[in-house]
C-alpha cells in the first residue's frame, strides 16, 4: 500500500524547548493510525507542523508524494488535509448549519446545503441547526468539528481527541463516520487520551513521549512495550 | 393562530414597510422641502459610510480608525480632476476614486492586515493620519486651503445620486456577504482564522479583498460629498471623528449586520441635526452619543436591530474587544486555533 504522507525528521523548538525533536513515520492509504503519549509530549505540535499551522526548524512533511513542509495552512488543506483542533476553533457567530456550510467554501458550494442537512442528521446536530456555534456543549462542538471535516470531503484526516467530552452514543456515531470514511479511502491520524476508542479502532498506534517516537506498532505491541510504559508511569520503584 | 400565520403577517409587515420605504425615497423630493432633501441625502451619506466600514470592521473583524482615509481619497479625487485644467465630468471621477481607493486599500492592507485587534486599529490610525499630513502638504490637493470644485446648486441631483449609490451598495454588500461563498469566507476568517485556514480559506486574501470592497463605498461617496459641498480641505473630508462616527453608527445599528449600520447611521445623523438646531454646536450631540455607545455594549451589544429579532451575534462585540485587549494582556491557553488568531501581530 502506498505512504499518503510521510514525515522526516520533523523538529520544532519553543524558546529552548524541543516540542518535536526527529519525529519519522509514513501513513498508508485508509490507514488509521492513532498517536498517543502524556500531556506535552508533542502530539498537538505534531499536527500544527503537518497542517502549516506552525513552520518545521527542519525536517519534511510529504503529502500524497509532495513536499508541504513549507506550505501555508490553506494550501495544505486545499491538498486534501482536513483537521479538528485540541480545543474545538469553531465559527462562533455562526449558525450550526452555517458553520457546516462555511467548511464547503473551497469545494462544492452549490451542494453544500444538502449535503449538510445529511451532516447534521448523521451527528445528532438537526435540533440545534439554528443555534450558535459558540453556544454549544463541548461535546456538540467537538461533533460539529467533525462535521466540518466531513463537509471537505478530505483525503487524509487529523483528528485531535475528537471524542473528548462527547456522550457515549455519539461517540459510537463518530466512530461510524470515521468507518465509513476509511472505507472510501480515507486516511486517518488520531490524537487520542482514551486507549479504549484507539483500540477500537486503530491498525496501528504510534506512541510520543518528550516530542519524539518512542514506539510503533499494533496496540498489543504498544501496551507491552517497556518504553511506553515508562513515558505513561513513569521509571519503576527499584 | 399557528406559528406560520405569525410568520407570514410578519412577512406581510416587512414587505409593505420596504414597499413604503422604496416610495418614500423615491418620490422624497417631490413633497418636501430642501432642508428634508438635504438631511435625507446626509443621511443616505451616512448610511453608505457606515455600511463600509461594517464589511471590516463587522463581517472581518478588523477595527479600523482610519477608514476616513478612503472618503478623503474619493473626495480628493473627484475634487482634483474636476478641476478646471482636467475638467473631468463628475461621473467619471467617481470609477477612479474607487479604484485608487481600493488599490490604496489592497497596498497598506498586505501588512496592515497581518496585524490583529489594536494592533490594526493603530495602524489604521496613524495611516489616515498621514494622508491628511501629506494632503496638507502637497500643492495639488490644495494643501491647508483644500479645492473648490463647480456648483451644481439641484439638491434634488445630489439626493438621487447619494440614494442610487447606497442603496447599490446594501445590495451588492448583502449578496456578497450574506449570500455568497466569499462572505462566509470573510465570517470564517472573522471568528477564527486558524479554523478558516484549515478549511482552505486563504485568509491573508480574503482580509485584503474585505478591506478593498470597504474602501471602494466610501471613496465613491467621498466624491459625491465633494461635489455636493463645493468646497474641501483636509479638515472637512479626512477628520478623524468621520471614522469615529461610523464606527459609532455600526455599534448602535448591529456590528456585522445586514442593514444595522442603516439604522444606527439615520438615528445618529437625525439626532445630530436636532442638537445643531436646538443648541448650535454639536458638543452635547459627542457627550450624548458616548453615553448612547456605553448602553448599547452593556445593554444591546448586537445593536438595536437585535431588538426586532432573535440575538445572533451576542459574542461578536464582546470577541472583538476581548481580541483587543488580548493583544496587551495575552492570556494563557492551549489552544491552538485561539493562540494561533491571536498571534497575528507577529506573523
Amino acid at each position: 500500500m502506498s505512504s499518503v504522507l510521510e514525515v522526516k525528521e520533523l523538529a520544532r523548538s519553543f524558546g529552548g524547548i524541543s516540542a518535536v525533536d526527529g519525529v519519522t513515520f509514513s501513513v498508508d492509504q485508509a490507514e488509521i493510525v492513532g498517536i498517543i503519549g502524556p500531556n506535552g509530549s508533542g502530539k498537538s505540535t505534531l499536527f500544527n507542523l503537518l497542517t502549516g499551522v506552525h513552520k518545521a526548524d527542519r525536517g519534511h512533511v510529504m503529502l500524497f508524494g509532495q513536499d508541504v513542509t513549507r506550505k501555508p495552512s490553506h494550501k495544505i488543506a486545499r491538498a486534501g488535509l482536513s483537521r479538528t483542533f485540541q480545543l474545538p476553533a469553531l465559527f462562533v457567530n455562526m449558525s450550526v448549519r452555517h458553520n457546516l456550510w462555511a467548511a464547503a467554501v473551497q469545494g462544492d458550494w452549490h451542494g453544500a446545503p444538502s449535503m449538510a442537512e445529511d451532516v447534521l442528521e448523521l451527528l445528532d446536530l438537526a435540533d440545534v441547526a439554528e443555534a450558535l456555534a459558540g453556544s454549544l456543549s463541548g461535546g456538540q462542538q467537538r461533533l460539529l468539528e467533525m462535521g466540518r471535516v466531513l463537509m471537505q470531503a478530505p483525503r487524509i484526516v487529523l483528528l485531535d481527541e475528537v471524542a473528548a467530552g462527547v456522550h457515549p452514543r455519539l461517540r459510537q456515531t463518530i466512530l461510524k463516520a470515521i468507518r465509513e470514511l476509511r472505507a472510501k479511502d480515507t486516511t486517518f491520524l488520531i490524537i487520542e487520551h482514551d486507549l479504549e476508542l484507539t483500540q477500537d479502532i486503530c491498525d496501528r498506534m504510534i506512541v510520543m513521549d518528550a516530542g519524539k517516537i518512542v514506539a510503533e506498532g499494533t496496540f498489543d505491541e504498544i501496551t507491552h512495550d517497556p518504553q511506553v510504559m515508562e513515558a505513561y508511569l513513569g521509571v519503576p520503584v527499584e | 393562530m399557528t406559528v406560520t400565520t405569525f410568520a407570514s403577517r410578519a412577512n406581510t409587515i416587512r414587505v409593505a414597510g420596504l414597499a413604503a420605504l422604496i416610495v418614500v425615497g423615491a418620490t422624497l423630493p417631490l413633497w418636501t422641502t430642501p432642508y428634508w432633501i438635504r438631511i435625507a441625502t446626509g443621511v443616505a451619506l451616512w448610511a453608505g459610510l457606515a455600511l463600509s466600514w461594517n464589511v471590516i470592521g463587522g463581517y472581518a473583524g478588523y477595527i479600523s480608525f482610519g477608514h476616513v482615509a478612503f472618503f478623503g481619497i474619493g473626495s480628493y479625487t473627484t475634487a482634483i480632476l474636476m478641476q478646471p485644467q482636467y475638467h473631468w465630468p463628475f461621473f467619471a471621477t467617481l470609477p477612479v476614486a474607487a479604484v485608487i481607493a481600493t488599490v490604496f486599500a489592497a497596498t497598506a492592507g498586505w501588512p496592515a492586515l497581518r496585524l490583529t485587534g489594536a494592533y490594526f486599529a493603530i495602524a489604521t490610525w496613524a495611516l489616515a493620519e498621514a494622508v491628511r499630513e501629506l494632503t496638507t502638504v502637497s500643492d495639488f490637493t490644495g494643501g491647508s486651503g483644500g479645492l473648490t470644485l463647480p456648483v451644481k446648486s439641484s439638491s434634488s441631483f445630489f439626493y438621487y445620486v447619494m440614494l442610487i449609490t447606497v442603496v447599490l451598495s446594501y445590495i451588492l454588500c448583502y449578496f456578497l456577504l450574506e449570500r455568497s461563498r466569499f462572505g462566509y469566507r470573510v465570517k470564517a476568517v472573522r471568528d477564527n482564522e486558524a479554523a478558516a485556514r484549515a478549511q482552505g480559506i486563504d485568509a491573508t486574501r480574503v482580509k485584503i479583498e474585505a478591506f478593498m470592497l470597504s474602501a471602494a463605498i466610501p471613496a465613491v461617496l467621498g466624491g459625491i460629498n465633494a461635489y455636493w459641498i463645493t468646497f474641501i480641505n483636509p479638515n472637512s473630508v479626512l477628520n478623524t471623528i468621520i471614522t469615529d462616527q461610523m464606527v459609532v453608527m455600526v455599534l448602535v445599528g448591529g456590528l456585522g449586520h445586514a442593514w444595522g449600520p442603516a439604522f444606527g447611521a439615520a438615528a445618529l445623523y437625525l439626532i445630530n441635526e436636532q442638537f445643531l438646531t436646538s443648541f448650535g454646536s454639536s458638543t452635547s450631540y459627542i457627550a450624548m452619543v458616548g453615553i448612547i455607545v456605553m448602553l448599547v455594549v452593556l445593554f444591546l451589544p448586537d445593536g438595536v436591530v437585535s431588538l426586532w429579532g432573535r440575538t445572533r451575534r451576542t459574542r461578536l462585540v464582546r470577541q472583538l474587544l476581548g481580541r483587543a485587549a488580548d493583544e496587551f494582556h495575552p492570556r494563557r491557553t492551549t489552544d491552538d486555533a485561539s493562540t494561533t488568531a491571536r498571534k497575528g501581530a507577529s506573523r
